[in-house]
Parts: C-alpha cells; structure tokens; sequence
C-alpha cells in the first residue's frame, strides 16, 4: 500500500502512452475474433438456424458437401468443397470420398444444404457417404438468422 | 525536388490525436461487427444400421421422429409439432423427459429422424436442433421413400 498514492505531489497528468497500449491491444482483440469467425458459405446456399450445435471444428478433416437449391426448377446442385459434381456419378464420388478418408475413421461428412433444399436429395449425399464407408454425418447451419 | 523539401520543412510533427480517433473507430468497427458475426454450427448424426457386430448388442429403446412435406412433427405416429413451430417446445419436454428416464433406467436412446422425400432441410434442421438442445446425441437421419 505504500506505493497507493502516497506522493502527495498533485494528481498524476493523463498518460497517452499506457492509454494506446490498452486500445491496440483491444483493437488486436476485436480483430482477431472478427476474422478467424468469418464465414466462408456458397451465397447460393441460405443456411437454416441452428442455435443449439455446436460450433464447427476447422481441424477436424471433412467432405463438405455443399447442396445449393434451384427455386424454379425444383432440383439441388452439389458441390463436394467447391468443385461441381456430377449427382448421377455415384460411384465417382464416392471413390473420391473413400480416398480422401483413407484410414481416417474418425473422417465425417458436412453437409450444408439450402433451408428450401428437399430431404431426398440429402438422402442422396448421405448415401455417398455411406458407400465412401463414412457414418460420422454432420448437418450444418447458422449460430442466427441472416 | 525543391518542393518537396520545402514540404518536409513544414512537418509538423507526429500528432497522437487524430491516431486515437482512427484507432477508436476502427475499435468500434470491430466491436460491432464481432457481435454481428455468423458462425457455422454443425449438428451430428450417424447413419442408420450402423452396429458392432462382435460384442452383444442390447436393444435400445427406439423412437422415431417424422417429418412429413408440410412441416408437420410426429413422434411415433403422434402430432408433437405444427408446420409453423420452429421452436418445438412440446417435442423438445418429451425428448427431455425421454432422455432422463433412459438414463436413470441405463439404457440408451436412438432416434432416428425419419423426414419424407420432400420434406424441407430447414425443418430436419428444426427437429436436430431440438435433440441437441435435449442433450440426446444418438440421432440418425433416414429419409422414408414414398415411391
């Protein structure tokens, strides 16, 4: 306690330096947090609400396996990360999922589909899936409403 | 060349406030766009008729949802949500009721979400956000073909 304002020479003058050291640091603070929470979805794809998963793991190793929805004429375009893939090509893409899983049991598959998107064609994806040997799923969706 | 030198003449210094003022706005940049920001959130399940076969298996006690093309939830043959109720509280008291007396009787719970063929994701969404929020992990996805 000694050091606790015993000078009694006058009230200390406002310090700018220890004031822009506090504010960078909460600057670099908001950034960090703003950045890496960025998300990165196909603006073709309207992501339902999903308030109570549990946020995504970036490190876990996943097929992502994005199903956008075409309005006007009822069907759904898959996108295996961002690269179109051919829906009749079962055998394909599943080749290409059970290579990309190798050894990786623990290996799941995330699909992100349009909130209008119909459960048949998700039951599609899934059964790439399960050719591939993968039977870890996971549904995605938004933390809020856009 | 001249000019120039003349300008640096002129240079009045480095000046701290107009510094602040930037540093505080873009502060207050990213503090509102840090609330505003969307994650991804991802709900788990398994595909169905997945079991180890090796070791004895007991039968869990098994509970199907349906999610029929209006948007209409079933459990079991029963009328637990309206097309318009995305919150499914009534699902969500049975789920949690269900859940706790699986576990006091130790056994385990499967649900499988059986959505019709074309029943909307965002409504499968709806009932897996549900089960997560009654803490019931064991759900596999199923779509029933009508054809």
């Amino acid at each position: 306690m000694a050091g606790g304002g015993g000078g009694g020479e006058g009230e200390p003058e406002f310090q700018v330096a220890p004031m822009i050291d506090v504010l960078l640091v909460l600057l670099i603070f908001f950034m960090s947090i703003t950045s890496a929470q960025v998300l990165k979805v196909d603006k073709n794809i309207s992501l339902p609400v999903a308030t109570n998963g549990i946020k995504r793991d970036d490190k876990a190793a996943a097929g992502l396996v994005n199903i956008s929805w075409d309005k006007t004429t009822g069907q759904a375009r898959y996108k295996l990360d961002d690269r179109e893939l051919d829906a009749n090509d079962k055998d394909g893409i599943a080749k290409e999922l059970a290579d990309r899983k190798g050894t990786n049991e623990k290996y799941r598959l995330l699909i992100r589909a349009d909130r209008e998107c119909h459960a048949k064609y998700i039951s599609k994806a899934l059964e790439w899936g399960a050719e591939a040997g993968i039977d870890n799923i996971a549904f995605s969706g938004l933390n809020k409403e856009e | 060349m001249k000019r120039i030198e003349q300008q640096a003449d002129a240079n009045p210094g480095f000046q701290i406030a107009p510094m602040i003022d930037v540093v505080f706005v873009i502060m207050l940049f990213f503090m509102v766009m840090a609330g505003a920001v969307k994650v991804e959130h991802e709900l788990k399940t398994t595909l169905p008729g997945n079991a180890e076969t090796a070791k004895e298996t007991e039968l869990p006690d098994e509970v199907t949802i349906g999610v029929s093309e209006t948007g209409e939830i079933t459990l079991n043959e029963d009328p637990v949500g309206a097309a318009n109720d995305k919150l499914l509280e009534n699902l969500y008291n049975q789920m949690k009721q269900m859940g706790q007396a699986a576990e006091q009787s130790k056994t385990k719970l499967l649900i499988t979400v059986q959505a019709e063929e074309t029943a909307r994701y965002e409504r499968v969404i709806n009932v897996l956000d549900c089960l997560a929020k009654a803490n019931i992990t064991n759900v596999t996805f199923a779509v029933s073909d009508t054809e």
